[in-house]
């Protein structure tokens, strides 16, 4: 009965956060229209500029490399953007008004991070039937395994996004922190270049490779083009799939114990 | 005439000293901006074909100033739009100065905080493409002077032509990401005519971001020379979005 009750209340959670998208409206069309310059003129501009040398194989299309990319970019994007909204909640007194409800954090926490990533993942499913399209299609299998990873990115970046800004409490701080980290993590990944690539500058290879954003990439291209990108990738397929799916156990958990241990005591400031 | 200029550098000092209250857009912006240099171009120096770009660091330092310049002139848009939205241009229009000198002012805040944030990309080019001479460093000041007016008027223009705060945001990030992506920043206009149809390199070729950095491109040393059409077309650019800015911006803020 009881787990029962939690997950109605976790589903209950999940809903509310999906209800909201209606108020990123506006941010994900700007998205969009980002999105749309960025698979045709950039990507086509980018592609034609970059030429591998020897380390790469000679056989790789940088813009199916780059296609999946921009995928990867744009949903870290909008589910980052869920912090300016945890952030308008607490200016709003949403966040107390949560903590005073009869349900328990940890399940109010899983709640919020599975309806941020599904909000994020739903926002962002047109974008990867374009890309899809623009690839010439995919396996089931492959279209499958890429949404249930999308799925998963998309709830462990809300962890983060709910870690962060349930931790620092500040407005600003959140403004800041999330445009640096929005700004450093897409760049320092495999996003746009290849991990051998980035290999000739040290401190850079090394921030790709723990970053669960060039894990996440390049698991979706092991999706779909296996054998071109296997040997390009920061790893082997599985243990990338297990970094993804620790990155999520990680930061939802760290979330969980920000609610049931940090957050209370200090207003926001 | 003293009065003017007077009330004009009231409304663009104001405008300035508000630049501070954003602080955070701005460190937000700063390191986006530094991150397109010290990584992007640097990881992508290794990819690039030779033949098209000898240096894409030096070639992005030189295209992310332009961006900067833009951004951060632009920016005074988002300002302005909130003032529409909450009826405040109505106690700007109560002021005693004429409003050919609010609207002078407006575009000059805008300018000035534009060419304040680009100094430190200033000194990142000295640093790595190279030190401009006294004529290229005429032509790099007349040109960040026009570019950053003729972008804050192009963003004053365009929010105070709607109240809807949707509308603007649309608006604004329309004309951002347009001139952002169809500018030669990122890869260069001889990579652009043989990709892209002709009509879209000439629009790229064109573009004021474009032109900007071009001129950037030269003065720093990157490029031995500067098409002739550049200098004249950051100034056409300048005079018809200002003169077109001023005549909406006025016109709006008195529109019930």
């Amino acid at each position: 009965m009881g787990a029962l009750s939690d997950l109605r209340t976790l589903a209950l959670f999940a809903y509310w956060d999906l209800l909201r998208m209606r108020r990123r409206t506006m941010f994900v069309a700007m998205r969009v229209v980002w999105f749309a310059l960025q698979v045709t003129l950039f990507a086509l501009a980018l592609s034609a500029m970059v030429r591998f040398r020897g380390y790469v194989s000679q056989g790789l299309d940088y813009y199916h490399f780059y296609l999946l990319g921009v995928y990867a970019s744009i949903l870290f994007s909008i589910s980052t953007s869920n912090a300016y909204e945890v952030a308008e909640e607490f200016e709003e007194g949403i966040i107390e008004y949560h903590l005073s409800l009869p349900v328990k954090r940890r399940i109010l926490t899983l709640g919020r991070a599975i309806g941020g990533g599904l909000a994020g993942f739903i926002f962002t499913l047109p974008m990867f039937g374009i890309v899809l399209a623009l690839i010439g299609g995919a396996t089931p299998w492959a279209v499958a395994a890429s949404l249930a990873a999308a799925l998963a990115f998309s709830i462990g970046v809300v962890g983060l996004v709910l870690s962060i800004v349930l931790s620092v409490k500040s407005g600003d701080a959140t403004d800041v922190l999330f445009g640096v980290l929005d700004a450093m993590i897409v760049r320092l990944s495999t996003i746009f270049y290849p991990a051998v690539v980035l290999s000739k500058v040290a401190p850079y290879y090394y921030a790709a490779v723990s970053n669960p954003v060039s894990h996440f990439v390049d698991l979706l291209r092991t999706f779909f083009f296996f054998e071109e990108y296997r040997v390009l990738a920061v790893s082997d397929p599985a243990i990338m799939a297990s970094y993804l799916l620790g990155f999520v156990a990680g930061l939802v958990s760290a979330a969980v114990y920000v609610v049931e241990r940090k957050l209370e005591g200090g207003g926001w400031r | 005439m003293k009065d003017f200029i007077k009330a004009c550098f009231l409304v663009a000092y104001r405008d300035l000293r508000r630049f501070w209250k954003f602080k955070h857009w701005l460190a937000a912006q700063l390191a986006m901006n530094l991150a397109d240099v010290v990584i992007f171009a640097l990881v992508l120096n290794n990819m690039v074909n030779r033949d098209y770009i000898p240096d894409y660091v030096k070639f992005m330092s030189t295209g992310v100033l332009a961006i900067a310049t833009f951004a951060s002139a632009f920016s005074i848009g988002r300002e302005v739009g909130g003032e529409m939205r909450r009826e405040v241009h109505h106690y700007l229009l109560s002021l005693p100065a004429p409003r050919a000198a609010l609207a002078a002012g407006r575009f000059i805040g805008g300018a000035l905080r534009g060419l304040v944030y680009q100094l430190a990309f200033i000194v990142l080019n000295l640093l790595v493409v190279g030190v401009p001479g006294p004529v290229q460093a005429l032509a790099i000041a007349y040109t960040s002077l026009l570019f950053s007016l003729s972008m804050s008027a192009l963003a004053i223009a365009v929010v105070s032509s709607t109240r809807d705060f949707n509308l603007q945001s649309t608006f604004r990030a329309l004309i951002y990401y347009t001139l952002f992506f169809f500018s030669n920043v990122f890869y260069p206009k001889e990579l652009i005519s043989l990709r892209f149809p002709g009509p879209l390199a000439a629009v790229v070729t064109h573009a004021p971001i474009s032109r900007a950095a071009e001129v950037y491109r030269w003065g720093f040393g990157y490029y031995q020379s500067l098409d002739p059409m550049a200098l004249p077309e950051v100034t056409l650019w300048a005079i018809i979005l200002l003169a077109v800015a001023a005549l909406l911006y006025t016109r709006n803020l008195s529109r019930q």
